[in-house]
Parts: structure tokens; C-alpha cells; sequence
């Protein structure tokens, strides 16, 4: 039956003065597959080592099910092998003297289960994640991708209560990694096992998770599913981080022109000297029609970015905004309009006041 | 020739110049380092009467085993005896040490507990301390303990002074392993001793290895310490017993010079068995994280 973990206050320092994380309090649902999504040194892996108990918090307690396996103040500690978890580390960390059948085999060995029955499971996990062919073969002649998949057999052998996720993806090349999204997604999806993976790239989290929690220097900023993350960033940080092309953001005077322009002034608080303009490059297309544009300016740029095109426009001498092209007239240098479908708008301590749609 | 003709390209020596100075350079270093071996191994195949005006003559050349044979069989300082007392004491004054310091290296590397730091500065300033400096106080313990002119005596001296420079040999080597997969194996279920029998251990085996070469070819080789706690012609190791060889009034040098191949082919042998790993454990212990 999957379980469900509460994460409690919890606080890290690392000696002398480094907050890693500060009082963060989640709760992930039995079954979610969960993301924690943060930039480097944004106390993403430290959380992770916390649940999985390679790092103790300084304060607060992990709950999992309903077992409390860490408890700072009362000074709990369940050791990691109690813990029934199983983990993927970054380099995957497979024993490189054993092959991929001893390693996945060796949580159950620990376990001293009896040898039909290791057989039986590693076989078995093998076959469900397609590495059967490769169990007589040792880390250093399997590509990234076999790896992985080794080492997630590893983890979900011994049919822990949560799998733990450290970034997984990111050694794998771009091409790879897609195909290894889904098939970790499938995995869960079909295990129904509460999963929670940690990662820098935006992508990853939103091709996976079901609930997304974006950090900050320890801070959590928010926490939501993709589309919340997208659709309502509650900060400028998180409005930034998340979305690719990244969001066009401006800093602007409350007596801009272009806020004049755009017909926005009645949304903004007044005590907000200036705000911030966000506007998603998929959310605003450049138009040949000039009239009945929110904005106007020159095509500086036009280039591919993926699967669809898009045009950095420059609409005043510091201000250029890439929008989404689909009219195939315009080229390069060409004077278009720019027709804003959606505009994030933040105040000016960064956070959220409206989602404008037009 | 095509080994050199791959080597002349090469991104590491880079050019054609720069290969031919290596190449020269190491060539005089290995002539210099084998010229002596050579010689005592062709004054030690031939007859006396050939090798006094020096080895190089070749004519005429009798190749003969009969200062092999003399020295291994000679009734009054038979070297057949020394070999084997070597053996009783280099076999187990490598494996105690290596065995011990292996484990006392690993918690050196990975755990945390008090005056850890003040360990092993100490063990490092006992590395420093000089062999004469502590062999009075060492004969006088063993007196004591009746171990003098044992066996068991040189064994436990031989391991003693090898553990602090294993310990700090094989700390840095396990320091450099990548800490993932122990964690991995902590998350997997495994205990701190199943971590380290299973995982550690096996993945160290170039860094044991190349400790336990370097100790054998100490203790084989050490003459001090068996010349001042065995006296007993009987239990006398290699090394005590090639002086003896010498001969009393004048030098035997072909029986002295069988004695000498015979004394480091063992070490020879051990290093060349175990080359792969040896070579690897130091590679592996200069390169960086």
C-alpha cells in the first residue's frame, strides 16, 4: 500500500552559518509522483538526503506513513536501511565489481532473503523495466541510459514504500532523456509507488510530476501542479525559472508609456513605484496587423527554438521581447505588431498581483 | 613499431622532438637501474675463475647452477632455511597489518568520532620516527614478553610498524572513493561492516594490493630489525643469512651473487604478479577527486 510522507519544519544548517533549507513543511499524497525543483544550491539534494536519512535535519521531523523516521528535537533517527526506500542516485552509484544482476540482487542479498526468491524478483524487475539481456554485464559496459535503468531496478527490487529520485536524468543525453521520462513516469504510474524526484531542470519536472515544489535558497516559493506553476507564478523568481523560452520580464515605472499602452494601470496597487511586466514568448505573437497590436517594434531576431519560431522584437531601445511567429511574412527587420494573450503581473517586491488576459 | 609509430602521434608526449627526449632519457634510466642486476646475475650463472676480470669478458662462458646449488644447500648457512624462515615472517606480518589498518583507515576516512584528528597526526609523527631510535625500548618489550628471538616477536614488530603508513596509505585511497556508493548501499540495507566487506573492500583492491606488495617487499627486505631480535642461525631470515655467504677469509662473489638473485626474486615475483593492480592503486591514488 503506498504512504504518504510529511516533511515538518524542517530546517538544515551546515556548520558555521549555511542555511540550506528553512522551515519547509510539505505534504506528499500516497502514490503522487512528487518534484522538488530548484537551481543549484537551492538545498534540493539536502532535502532529499533528509527523507531518505543520509542527512539529519537541524530542526523539525520526516514523517513517513505514519512513521516518524526523523525527529530533531526528540532526537529520533531511523537509519536509512529502516527506512524501506529505495533511491537512483545522480551517477546512478552502481557497485562497478558487480555485474547488473548482483546489483540488483544486492538489496535483496542484504535482506538474506533465500536464493529461488532473489532469483525470482531480480528477474522479474528486470524484465519489467526491459534490462533482461543485460543482468550478466558490469556497470562499465552498459551505456547512461542501461545504466539508469539498472539502477532504478535496484531501488524498486526490494518494493520500498517511496523511490527517491536525484536527479536522474541529468547525465543522460537530450535525446535519451525524453524516452527516459516517460518510462520512469510509466513505471510509477503502473507501481503506483509515491515517488519523489529532485531536479534543476524545469523540464524534467514538468514532464514527470504531478505536484511541482519550486526552491530557493531554502525557501520554498511555491508548490503546485505544472499548470499552476505555469499558469499563476506567484513570484518573479518562479515566473522566470519556470517556462522555456524563459518569460520576457521587465522592470517598468509605474508611469511607463507602455503601461499606458497596454491599459494595465488600473491593476496595479498604488503604493508600487514600478512593476514588473511578464510575458511568456509562447503568450504573445508578432502580427503584420499594426493596428490592433499591444505593442510595436522591429524583428531583431527570428530563429527556431525547438519546434516553433520565434522573433525578438525591439519594442523601445532597452526593451526587446521574444513572441511567438507564425505568419511566414515576416522576416527579419520587418516592422510588426506585437498581440499579447496573456500578461504576468508582478508588484514590486516581486510578487504576484494578476494574471491579465486580453 | 607500430606501438611507436602510435605513440609518435600521440596528444600525451606530443612532438616527434619531445617523444625522442623521453624515450632517450628513459632508456638511460632503465640501462643504469638493470646494469648492476645484470652483473650479479652473470657472475652468479658462471664459474669464479671467469667473472674476476669482470662480468663483461664473455669468452669463455660456462653457464653453471652450481653456486645456485651451494648456496641453497650449504651445511653451515643453508639459505633454503633463510627463505623459509622469510616466508613464516613475511606472510603474516603482511596480512595482520594490512587486515588492521585497512579497517582502522576506513573509519579514518568516513566516520566522525572524538580526537579522530589528534589520531592521526600521532600516527603520521610515528611514521616520521627512525627504526635505530626505537629498537632498544622494542628489544627490552620483547624480552619481557619472552618473544625475543621468536618468530612471533619480529611478526608483531614488523606488523606494528607497518600499520601507521598502511593506515595512512589506504585512508587516503578509501577518502577517494566516490562516497555515492556507499550511501547507496546504506539506503539498499546494508550495515557499516556490509558496506565495507562488500562494497568498499572489493572496489579498494588496487589500494590493498599495493599496500600489501609495498609491506612484503619491506619486511623481505628489512635486515634491521632481524639482525637485532633473531639470533638463532636456525630462524634466521634471507637477509641475515646472505652476509654469512661472504666467506671468511676471502669474498666469494659468484655463491655471494647467487644468494643475492635468489634473496630478490622474491619480491621481483611478487611485484610482477601483481603489477596490473599495483600500477592501478597508485594510479589511482594520484589522481585527484
Amino acid at each position: 500500500m503506498a504512504v504518504g510522507v510529511k516533511i515538518e519544519n524542517v530546517t538544515k544548517v551546515f556548520p558555521p552559518k549555511v542555511v540550506a533549507l528553512k522551515n519547509i513543511n510539505i505534504e506528499i499524497k500516497p502514490s503522487e509522483f512528487f518534484v522538488i525543483l530548484g537551481p543549484s544550491g537551492s538545498g534540493k539534494t539536502t532535502l532529499l538526503r533528509i527523507i531518505a536519512g543520509l542527512d539529519v535535519p537541524t530542526k523539525g521531523r520526516v514523517v513517513i506513513g505514519d512513521r516518524v523516521v526523523v525527529d530533531a528535537d526528540k532526537g529520533v533517527f531511523v537509519e536509512p536501511r529502516d527506512r524501506n526506500i529505495g533511491m537512483v542516485f545522480q551517477n546512478w552509484a552502481l557497485y562497478p565489481h558487480m555485474t547488473a544482476y548482483d546489483n540488483i540482487a544486492f538489496p535483496l542479498k542484504i535482506k538474506k532473503l533465500p536464493k529461488e526468491e532473489i532469483d525470482r524478483r531480480v528477474k522479474e524487475v528486470a524484465e519489467a523495466l526491459g534490462i533482461s539481456d543485460l543482468l550478466d554485464r558490469k556497470p562499465a559496459h552498459m551505456s547512461g541510459g542501461q545504466q539508469q535503468r539498472v539502477a532504478v531496478a535496484r531501488a524498486l527490487v526490494k518494493q520500498p514504500d517511496i523511490l527517491l529520485l536525484d536527479e536522474p536524468f541529468s547525465n543522460l543525453d537530450a535525446r535519451i532523456r525524453v524516452t527516459a521520462r516517460e518510462f520512469v513516469r510509466e513505471i510509477q504510474k503502473k507501481l503506483g509507488i509515491t515517488t519523489i524526484l529532485v531536479t534543476h531542470d524545469q523540464a524534467d519536472a514538468f514532464a514527470v510530476g504531478d505536484r511541482v515544489m519550486v526552491l530557493r535558497n531554502g525557501v520554498m516559493q511555491q508548490l503546485g501542479t505544472p499548470d499552476e506553476l505555469y499558469g499563476a507564478p506567484v513570484n518573479v523568481f518562479v515566473a522566470n525559472f519556470i517556462g522555456d523560452p524563459p518569460m520576457n520580464i521587465f522592470q517598468l515605472k509605474t508611469i511607463h508609456p507602455i503601461i499606458d499602452s497596454l491599459k494595465i494601470k488600473e491593476y496595479i496597487p498604488p503604493n508600487n513605484e514600478f512593476v514588473y511586466i511578464g510575458i511568456r514568448p509562447d503568450e504573445a505573437i508578432a502580427i503584420k496587423d499594426l493596428e490592433n497590436a499591444h505593442l510595436k517594434g522591429k524583428v531583431v531576431i527570428l530563429k527556431y527554438l525547438g519546434s516553433r519560431k520565434y522573433a525578438k522584437v525591439k519594442v523601445t531601445d532597452d526593451i526587446s521581447i521574444r513572441v511567438l511567429v507564425e505568419d511566414e511574412d515576416i522576416k527579419e527587420d520587418s516592422e510588426v505588431g506585437i498581440y499579447i494573450r496573456k500578461l504576468h503581473l508582478f508588484g514590486s517586491d516581486g510578487k504576484r498581483i494578476d494574471t491579465i488576459r486580453f | 613499431m607500430s606501438r611507436s609509430l602510435k605513440s609518435f602521434h600521440g596528444g600525451l608526449l606530443g612532438t616527434p622532438l619531445k617523444w625522442i627526449i623521453v624515450n632517450v632519457i628513459a632508456w638511460i634510466i632503465g640501462v643504469l637501474w638493470i646494469t648492476p642486476f645484470i652483473g650479479i646475475f652473470m657472475t652468479s650463472i658462471r664459474p669464479f675463475s671467469e667473472v674476476v676480470n669482470g662480468w663483461w669478458n664473455l669468452s669463455p662462458f660456462t653457464p653453471t647452477l652450481k653456486n645456485y646449488i651451494d648456496a641453497l644447500f650449504n651445511p653451515m648457512f643453508s639459505l633454503l632455511r633463510g627463505f623459509l624462515n622469510s616466508f613464516i615472517i613475511v606472510i603474516p606480518s603482511t596480512l595482520i597489518p594490512v587486515m588492521l589498518a585497512a579497517l582502522a583507515a576506513y573509519a579514518f576516512a568516513r566516520f566522525s568520532f572524538p580526537i579522530k584528528n589528534y589520531l592521526f597526526i600521532t600516527i603520521l609523527f610515528l611514521m616520521a620516527v627512525p627504526q635505530q631510535m626505537t629498537i632498544i625500548p622494542i628489544f627490552f618489550m620483547l624480552n619481557n614478553m619472552h618473544l625475543l628471538n621468536t618468530y612471533q616477536g619480529l611478526i608483531l614488530i614488523h606488523s606494528s610498524w607497518g600499520i601507521p603508513w598502511i593506515i595512512f596509505f589506504l585512508r587516503n585511497f578509501f577518502s577517494m572513493l566516490p562516497v555515492e556508493l556507499e550511501e547507496a548501499a546504506r539506503v539498499d540495507g546494508a550495515t557499516n561492516r556490509q558496506i565495507f566487506f562488500k562494497i568498499v573492500l572489493p572496489i579498494s583492491l588496487p589500494g590493498i594490493i599495493s599496500a600489501a606488495v609495498l609491506q612484503f617487499a619491506w619486511v623481505w627486505n628489512d635486515f634491521f630489525f632481524a639482525l637485532m631480535l633473531i639470533f638463532d642461525p636456525d630462524k634466521m631470515v634471507i637477509t641475515q643469512m646472505l652476509p654469512r655467504l661472504k666467506g671468511q677469509y676471502q669474498v666469494d662473489w659468484g655463491l655471494l651473487s647467487a644468494g643475492s638473485v635468489l634473496a630478490m626474486i622474491v619480491p621481483l615475483l611478487v611485484y610482477a604478479t601483481f603489477n596490473k593492480y599495483y600500477m592501478g592503486g597508485f594510479r589511482g591514488w594520484a589522481m585527484k577527486k
